[in-house]
């Protein structure tokens, strides 16, 4: 009986991370062939059908200049996995590296997992405003703040599992063998940090799009010619009553991302090495 | 009618391949006043024999598929949870190999055998703290009154050890289970502790299951030896009748695979090869892949329990010839 | 079997453990402290005594993954106590260990091509991939495993196979001096003697002095040439290891040697532990 209902839960976590693989699929088919599924184009203005209804023409209505809400929408979906992809490489290789030269390092380490710690000690959407209001709105710097701050719980992460690591025996085998800082690092402990680093860059790509979409919504984000589900919703909250399809259609685009996103996240982290599973405990 | 009957237990794992018997149709038995030995390497099966008996096989993974365990004539196998608990703890105790993982780091020693002979016994708390005093000091731990306040932390892991068997013995068990008692010990603590099982016994002629890899802990302390290899008692008799005259070829290896402490010898003899994986089946007898003596018969017909002398069996075709 | 290929005197090595409690302080555990011994050419020094006595802490302080608080280690008559790391790397062909647990030794995410031919590598004994394999190939022989081991993985293998594949790695290099730190301990007792045959087997052939360390008393009996006792950071008795079964002076070796639980059998007595 046990053994049945544990074969379900454990079928029904995974048909779960199945979806969420199956619709962060349709995002990004919807990213990389945006001009060519869009039947307008995103930034074009039609006076006359401002604040239309969804209907078989614009088929999630109309903003109020007029323009597709289904192609900016289709747009919005490349900003959001370019936003995504981007801050994981940087909050990767930054807080990765920070992390675990901290932790094989012990001096190092002191000083640096210091400045991780005042970086922690601010809230995720305090410290992005802070970094975003000193920096001019676009990509890059979007990609760059939203990473920094992901990079420092990213650190924090990985110098408790490299400290771990850097102690297992067959590290000190290694070590025993002759090989060298650089090879102790790269060749002995990374690989072995790698499946948690995939969980890790899960849950960032999730919080990446709310982070995102926050700072598109309090206009410190994206450029806003840009067409990102966040800056839709900021640019059209005030519509909220007359044309409540301006704010679901991207809303409910947001919220989807980050569910698959994290269904995945969830389901790559029960099936990782048991080790290091109480050291994610999500971003 | 002996205290604990144990009879055809079969014991099988859920693998990909289907159901796989890892205890195989096990027949054993203790009386009272009496210590019996179960003897093998990793995997034969000695510790899910333990968890069986105590009814403490967990998950959906390992199953009893065969066979009886009874208690005082009365089966524990078919017996309700409620039932069972009645039993447990209260006459029969089991103490396990990691002294550490077996008590619980947050409570202080003394509290939690309080908190057993309170479950099991009709004792007021105070009582109750005078008996737990009593048991520490039969299991000799120095200065019991400051002691009983300790948390387990604070304690060496021969004392922890010590306290697993006062905690054990609190309700006075009928047969105690003890699986590699002494494996995470050192030797002298070993050997103190073996001595205080052995003289807390004589007073209160706990029949005892001692399961061990270590034929040095058997020798010294088991009545009775059964040896086990691959889910099955391959040899069983008396301790002393065991080791003057061997029968089966595995008890030989495992024996002359030992260094000599009184002696010395150039190599050590081996027994070849490995234990077979567990999915491995094998029609013959489970021991011929590695055994210096197997023939023909012994690769396709297995070995029916043979009769040495009173009491000394040994499951090997050519067990009737003295080698 | 004249010259001193280690030489170590009055060796401490100190650890600072944080008490219980957040804001205690710290305490000094003197794991070892004031140790001295010497290991001859070709000899295996046995090292006997309970967890906790300092034994493993002299084995990593002479192979450098602890250090060394006072005293002197002397290599081959060359003080390398106080050599830095990139300093001693040299020295790492020279001197090897051996770990316990067969299971944790292994990187579990490299072949064992990779792990085998890493050394070689290291202290650029090979000149091309293919030699590397070769010997490779030639050391796995040695040790028992064939050459189908080479592209599988450390989980794939029993905990006795593990341990041969260890001392593969270290044998490879030919190094000059072992230390093994208690490398049968995990293994199952029939598997235990023949991993032990093996490294007596590699040890005489190649001429290799040994550290061997252990707390059980009939292995270190088995392999060594001498035998040190260590007592609480101390050694507390050393000799021949007749004389210090025959004979023991100190308290605590003849303790150690009351507590072996012995195997009484016709032919002799036997033990485990």
């Amino acid at each position: 009986m046990i053994f049945l209902s544990r074969l379900k839960a454990f079928a029904s976590s995974r048909v779960l991370a199945t979806l969420g693989m199956v619709w962060l699929g349709v995002i990004i088919f919807a990213a990389v062939t945006a001009p060519l599924l869009a039947p307008f184009d995103p930034t074009e203005i039609d006076p006359i059908a401002r604040l239309s209804e969804p209907g078989s023409l614009y088929w999630f209505g109309t903003d109020h200049f007029g323009r597709d809400t289904f192609s900016r929408a289709l747009f919005g979906a490349r900003m959001a996995i370019l936003i995504g992809s981007g801050s994981v490489i940087v909050a990767l290789l930054l807080g990765g590296l920070v992390g675990m030269l901290s932790a094989y390092f012990t001096t190092l380490g002191h000083v640096f997992m210091r400045i991780v710690d005042v970086l922690m000690a601010f809230p995720a959407l305090l410290l992005a405003l802070v970094l975003m209001t000193l920096l001019e709105r676009s990509v890059i710097n979007t990609i760059l703040v939203i990473g920094i701050v992901y990079a420092s719980t990213t650190a924090r992460i990985l110098f408790g599992m490299t400290l771990k690591l850097k102690n297992e025996v067959f590290v000190d085998a290694a070590r025993c063998s002759g090989a060298g800082h650089i090879s102790l690092l790269f060749r002995h402990i990374l690989p072995n940090l790698i499946s948690p680093l995939l969980v890790q860059a899960s849950f960032i790509f999730a919080f990446a799009q709310l982070q995102s979409a926050a700072l598109d919504f309090l206009g410190l984000g994206l450029p806003p010619e840009m067409a990102s589900w966040g800056n839709m919703l900021s640019e059209e909250r005030i519509y909220v009553t007359r044309a409540p399809w301006l704010l679901i259609f991207p809303g409910a685009l947001i919220i989807l991302s980050v569910f698959s996103m994290n269904l995945v996240g969830d389901a790559m982290r029960d099936s990782i090495d048991p080790r290091f599973k109480n050291d994610i405990a999500g971003v | 009618m002996a205290l604990l009957e144990v009879k055809n237990l079969s014991v099988a794992i859920r693998q990909k391949q289907g159901l796989i018997t890892v205890v195989d149709n096990l027949s054993f038995h203790v009386d009272e006043n009496e210590t019996l030995g179960i003897v093998g390497e990793s995997g034969c099966g000695k510790s899910l024999t333990a968890l069986s008996i105590m009814g403490l096989l967990q998950g959906s993974q390992v199953r009893i598929t065969e066979g009886t365990v009874c208690f005082d004539g009365v089966d524990l196998l078919i017996l309700g949870p409620a039932e069972r608990r009645a039993i447990m703890g209260d006459q029969m105790a089991m103490i396990f190999q990691e002294p550490m993982t077996s008590l619980n780091p947050v409570y202080r020693v003394g509290d939690q055998i309080v908190e057993v002979l309170l479950q099991h016994l009709k004792l007021s708390r105070a009582a109750a703290k005078q008996r737990t005093l009593e048991l520490l000091d039969l299991v000799r731990i120095p200065n019991p009154i400051l002691q009983i306040n300790s948390y387990p932390h604070q304690m060496s892991g021969g004392q922890r050890q010590r306290i697993m068997i006062a905690m054990a013995l609190a309700c006075s068990p009928r047969i105690l289970i003890a699986d590699e008692p002494t494996t995470a010990l050192d030797v002298t603590v070993q050997k103190e502790v073996l001595d205080l099982m052995g003289e807390l016994q004589r007073h209160t002629g706990t029949a005892i299951v001692l399961i061990s890899h270590d034929l040095g802990v058997i020798a010294q302390t088991c009545d009775r030896v059964a040896v086990m290899y691959r889910g099955k008692i391959v040899e069983t008799a008396a301790t002393k009748a065991l080791f003057a005259d061997i029968r089966h070829p595995y008890t030989k290896g495992l024996l002359n695979s030992l260094p000599l402490v009184d002696g010395d010898v150039e190599w050590l003899d081996t027994i070849p090869g490995q234990v077979p994986g567990i999915e491995t089946v094998l029609p013959g007898c489970a021991f011929q892949p590695r055994c210096a003596f197997a023939d023909e018969r012994c690769s396709y017909e297995k070995p029916n329990d043979i009769r040495v002398a009173g009491g000394h069996w040994a499951r090997c075709h050519y067990a009737g010839q003295s080698t | 079997m004249s010259q001193a290929i280690l030489k170590v005197n009055r060796l401490q090595t100190f650890f600072r453990t944080s008490r219980t409690g957040v804001f205690q302080g710290h305490d000094t555990v003197r794991a070892v402290d004031g140790v001295s011994f010497e290991i001859k050419d070709g000899e295996v020094l046995g090292l006997v005594g309970e967890s906790g006595c300092g034994k493993t802490t002299i084995g990593r302080s002479i192979t450098k993954l602890d250090t060394p608080t006072g005293g002197e280690i002397l290599f081959d008559g060359r003080d390398v106590t106080h050599l830095s790391a990139s300093r001693f790397r040299p020295l790492r062909r020279d001197i090897q260990m051996i770990f316990q647990d067969p299971f944790a030794s292994l990187n579990p995410r490299l072949t064992i091509e990779k792990t085998l031919i890493e050394p070689l590598y290291i202290h650029k004994l090979v000149n091309s991939r293919a030699e590397a394999r070769r010997n490779a190939v030639a050391m796995l022989e040695k040790v028992g495993l064939d050459s189908t081991v080479m592209d599988r993985h450390p989980h794939e293998f029993s905990g006795g196979q593990r341990q041969r594949i260890s001392i593969a790695r270290v044998m490879i290099i030919a190094p000059r001096l072992i230390v093994a730190d208690e490398v049968v301990s995990a293994l199952d007792v029939s598997i235990q003697a023949r991993v032990l045959n093996l490294i007596k087997k590699l040890q005489r052939e190649a001429g290799i002095s040994m550290l061997f360390i252990s707390h059980d008393l009939g292995v270190v009996r088995h392999i060594s040439d001498r035998i040190a006792v260590m007592y609480q950071g101390k050694i507390v008795e050393m000799g021949q290891k007749q004389q210090i079964f025959e004979n023991p002076q100190h308290q605590y070796t003849k303790r150690l040697l009351a507590s072996i639980l012995r195997v009484p059998t016709l032919e002799g007595t036997h033990h485990v532990n």
